[in-house]
């Protein structure tokens, strides 16, 4: 077994990360500038009069909105799996009657585009009481996860060895120690890429928030960008200044996380 | 070895036939599925299913914003959907967003696809640079939408500037009806590349070592490997990725929004942009119309889901 | 055993755990106003709880004996809010409105009038308060009105030997334009985006021209949006004022590089702060004299409510939050809205004299839903600026682009 490092993968590999995170280097870029350098032409790829004004107001104004948003992510994890992971269980190990039909629905389910999706909930969290409140934030944020969760883990989980399901069976454990103690062990790679969608797709949503959460106490970080949008007036430098922040700890999960996303998502759409 | 597992699936299916014999109606174990999956059909119910219902009862009558307001809107049955349909923004619409979607999901894939077989053989930094590349997902899309329009603006732009480092004229981006989808395209792509990294990533993972080694042993070079191996084997997995990411990409609103909000003169304006800028865009909302479009939206998507289930099928049946 | 209580208990525990998010969220407060606490929506998120505003918002509220809950929306937002809030019959008990939304969110009866209320607005200037009226009936009070004028970069108009002093009309302003060409800068920028900003940025152009919003395809529009057409063509204005937002715009202009930019008021105190001298005349009409520019600036609107007791606490916030004083702290705090009385806008000028270019301006202004179009103005608006959009980016002829313009909104409001 030969195993190539070649290092000049590397440096490939970093010139093409480079060229991937240029955008991402120029929002850097423009949290440091100055209001009236924005539109210079020539533009400065360097901020060559920086300012930290930016940066002053996002860590004085973000913080709070910054844990918020870390909530509302994890929370969104918790539900998407509680709610995905015993469903796509049924679909794929318990021959849930209907699964076919299930799966295409979960299909059509991600088609419906957010702002439909918003406005109906607004109707419903007026009657439920869930308007301004982080937990119904959490829930119209997982809407946005959970269909393709049970599309992945369904995938997977279809493509666990058989004789380890019947085995259990013979040894008389329930459906519910199955999953517990074989399946969820074992789709932990997948669990773990679901996971990391959820947060994604949660830690970036707004339409959600804007329509449903404005007057929360506790608002994400997405909507706290729009204390720097006035009405005629926006402060760039702070925007992007607050999405460096937000990004830093989210990049360092990422890191972690990746190892595990790696194995997981498909073993069982591949069928050798 | 075999025997063994022979003996114990007879056990099992003889265990399964007698419970189920004890029980009458639905199998045992189809209760227990059916309990499993409650809490994903209470959700989709309440969460999915509403507000279909409410965008179809909003295309098939007239909301005027009063109505809206008072609740009293005139049923119209599907004249919206002939009013859309007869404008002359429909099929400029339909054309915009085959061109958005298509052009976005064949250069994301490949583009995802290429850098999954880059990445597929790890080398040094291969694990972080993966994960970095996952950093465009985490900026809010206003956020990328703005880098993405100041990059590409006519005069104060980046790309303009380096284009003019190797000599080509400045481009007007944003501003020209000509080049904004394919501004607008470029960002999208962008955008899209993490998604496809990671999902085709995985699925090569999954593709054994040893054919690969038993490729080269017999001296098949590495493109040849790509379309004789992976390709093939990566067949459910691009066709999941592709069926996901047309539809994702039909709902893009924000990143055309923040760039160009659907122009210059509905140059970049796709079925999406033109149901949201119904709804949003002007000053006089006018959600009838904007539901229409929406669901005609979903209506596309839908198709193409069906082709998908229906290929799907024919290849299990091969 | 795989029983059927499994069923059921995994499938209650399922529906139990949303039912109880659900009834643990309901102790949070709901966005319905108790006795005690009235709601307030204002398009401010730049000002949050700590800023001045918030606190006079709070004072105002404890002066008639009662707790505000504010929210700050963007402006974008807040009409759509409060339609939504209105159907589900949870309307908030003020809200801060962008004027030209008044008529719109007035049409459908979920405002009430003045007159209802119990509030003077004698006192209002007509020009400021004919946003907020449709036949006959006011439906809320400006708390303050800001408009356009043309900034310019002194140093360069000096460089050029242009006196903005001279600048009174149309041909004047070409001559200043291509002299600053002449020594090889910028001209003019200003804000062609296809949204709502776009119509507020030409309409002084358009109005300066003799145009009316009842006719897009006169001679005087065409004449306007030629003039628009002609700079960008010329290289006078730049290429990225087709998608340039009012703040972009501003952002170009203090590059240096901008000999003049149309803005607003808003950008007093950044433009005495720019790196470079900055001075401000009224936008030219075509054929002299001050073209009448578009007003910005909230109305304090007051929603139907299901319980009547509420209005007489709603008045009297109004009430404070108007006063000349009131006027006046308003100005100040959103640099600057001018206020809409004669004698607020004589308090302000002790105060800030360096505004009277703007007091002026305000006063020739006018509302964009004035003359009675009311509800219809958003249609026409939204003909105009892609009629400005397809001339700009080259898409189509201004005459042709007007024309089509004109037709469609016809179209569009006789149905």
């Amino acid at each position: 077994m030969m195993h190539r490092r070649p290092w000049w993968k590397t440096v490939l590999g970093v010139v093409l990360t480079a060229l991937m995170l240029f955008p991402v280097y120029w929002m850097l870029n423009v949290s440091f500038t100055q209001t009236g350098n924005l539109r210079s032409s020539p533009p400065h790829l360097l901020p060559l009069e920086p300012t930290l004004e930016g940066y002053r107001a996002a860590l004085a104004q973000q913080l709070p909105n910054l844990g918020t948003s870390l909530l509302i992510g994890l929370g969104c994890v918790a539900m998407t799996l509680v709610i995905a992971a015993p469903a796509a269980y049924a679909m794929a190990l318990l021959h849930l009657r209907g699964r076919g039909t299930l799966n295409f629905l979960l299909l059509v389910a991600q088609m419906l585009p957010a702002v439909v999706m918003a406005m109906g909930f607004y109707a419903i969290y007026v009657r439920m009481g869930l308007l301004n409140t982080v937990w119904g934030l959490i829930l119209a944020d997982s809407t946005i996860a959970v269909p393709f969760g049970v599309l992945l883990l369904a995938a997977f989980m279809a493509g666990l060895p058989r004789e380890l399901m019947q085995a259990s069976r013979i040894d008389g454990a329930g459906a519910w120690t199955a999953f517990t103690s074989i399946v969820l062990p074992l789709s932990r790679n997948s669990l773990i890429t679901v996971s990391l969608f959820a947060f994604l797709w949660a830690w970036s949503d707004f339409i959600f928030a804007s329509t449903l959460a404005r007057n929360s106490a506790l608002i994400p970080v997405t909507l706290g960008i729009y204390n720097y949008i006035g009405n005629n007036t926006t402060q760039w430098n702070a925007i992007m200044a607050t999405a460096v922040i937000a990004s830093v700890p989210a990049a360092f999960l990422l890191i972690a996380a990746q190892r595990y996303v790696a194995a997981g998502v498909t073993a069982g759409a591949v069928k050798d | 070895m075999t025997t063994d597992v022979a003996d114990r699936d007879d056990v099992a299916h003889r265990a399964d036939r007698v419970r189920t014999r004890r029980r009458g109606g639905l199998e045992t174990t189809q209760w227990v599925a059916l309990a499993f999956a409650a809490p994903l059909l209470v959700y989709l119910l309440g969460f999915y299913v509403y507000p279909l219902l409410r965008s179809v009862d909003l295309s098939v009558h007239d909301y005027t914003v009063r109505a809206f307001v008072q609740g009293d809107a005139e049923f119209v049955g599907l004249s919206n959907y002939r009013e859309v349909i007869s404008s002359p923004l429909f099929g400029k619409a339909i054309m915009n967003t085959v061109v958005f979607v298509g052009g976005s999901l064949i250069f994301q894939y490949a583009i995802g696809l290429a850098l999954a077989v880059f990445f597929r053989s790890s080398f040094r930094l291969s694990g972080v640079l993966r994960a970095l590349f996952l950093v465009p997902w985490l900026l809010p899309l206003i956020v990328s939408g703005s880098v993405w329009a100041w990059m590409m603006n006519s005069e104060s732009g980046v790309v303009n500037f380096l284009l003019g480092i190797v000599g080509v004229d400045p481009i007007n981006w944003l501003t020209s009806p000509d080049t904004a989808m394919l501004a607008v395209v470029i960002a999208n792509i962008w955008l899209g590349i993490p998604f496809n990294l990671v999902i085709l990533y995985s699925g090569l993972q999954n593709i054994p070592e040893d054919l690969y080694e038993a490729a080269s042993l017999d001296g098949a070079g590495s493109g040849k490997q790509f379309w004789s191996i992976t390709f093939p084997l990566l067949r459910p997995v691009t066709a999941i990725t592709l069926l996901l990411g047309l539809v994702y990409t039909l709902k893009v609103v924000d990143i055309i929004w923040v760039m160009t909000t659907g122009g210059p003169a509905d140059a970049s304006t796709t079925l999406a942009i033109w149901s949201y800028r119904e709804a949003f865009g002007t000053g006089r909302p006018d959600m009838s119309p904007a539901a229409a479009v929406g669901n005609i939206l979903i209506v596309i998507a839908l198709l193409c889901g069906l082709l998908y289930t229906y290929v799907q099928r024919r290849q299990e049946e091969s | 055993m795989i029983t059927r209580r499994m069923f059921v208990t995994v499938g209650t525990a399922g529906a139990a755990a949303l039912a109880a998010g659900g009834l643990a969220a309901c102790t949070d407060a709901g966005s319905q106003g108790s006795a005690d606490t009235f709601t307030w929506w204002d398009p401010y998120p730049q000002h949050d709880e700590n800023s001045d505003w918030a606190q006079r918002v709070q004072a105002a509220g404890e002066a008639a004996g009662v707790t505000i809950e504010r929210t700050a929306y963007d402006t974008t937002a807040l009409t759509n809010q409060a339609l939504l809030a209105a159907q589900e019959g949870t309307s908030p008990d003020i809200i801060l409105l962008d004027n030209p939304a008044v008529p719109t969110l007035a049409d459908t009866g979920m405002l009430s009038t003045t007159e209802e209320l119990g509030l003077d607005i004698s006192h209002i200037d007509e020009n400021l308060l004919s946003a907020g009226q449709i036949d006959g009936s006011t439906y809320g009070i400006p708390v303050g009105a800001n408009t356009l004028a043309l900034f310019y970069n002194l140093e360069i108009l000096e460089e050029a030997g242009v006196d903005p002093e001279s600048i009174t009309d149309w041909a004047s302003l070409d001559a200043a334009l291509e002299a600053i060409s002449g020594i090889d800068r910028r001209g003019i920028t200003f804000a062609g985006i296809n949204t709502e900003e776009g119509s507020f940025q030409f309409l002084p152009w358009f109005w300066g021209a003799g145009a009316e919003l009842t006719d897009l395809a006169s001679e005087e529009a065409v004449s306007a949006l030629e003039l628009w057409k002609s700079w960008v063509d010329k290289g006078y204005a730049p290429n990225t004022v087709i998608t340039n937002s009012q703040n972009t715009t501003w952002e170009e202009f203090l590059t240096g590089e901008y000999g003049f930019g149309e803005n607003g008021t808003w950008q007093v105190n950044s433009a005495a702060e720019a790196p470079f001298e900055a001075g401000v005349i009224e936008l030219p009409a075509r054929d002299g004299g001050v073209a009448p520019a578009p007003t910005g600036g909230e109305f304090i609107v007051a929603p139907v409510q299901s319980d009547p007791d509420r209005y007489e606490t709603t008045r009297t916030i109004i009430e404070a939050m108007t006063t000349t004083e009131g006027f006046v702290e308003t100005a100040m705090t959103f640099a600057y809205y001018v206020p809409p009385t004669a004698e607020g806008q004589e308090q302000l000028l002790e105060e800030e004299p360096e505004l009277e270019t703007w007091v002026s301006a305000v006063q020739s202004a006018k509302g964009r839903t004035g003359d009675n179009l009311g509800v219809d103005y958003a249609t026409i608006s939204e003909q105009l600026w892609t009629a400005v959009q397809n001339a700009l980016s080259g898409a189509a002829e201004p005459a042709d682009a007007l024309e089509t313009a004109q037709a469609a909104a016809v179209e569009a409001l006789g149905s």
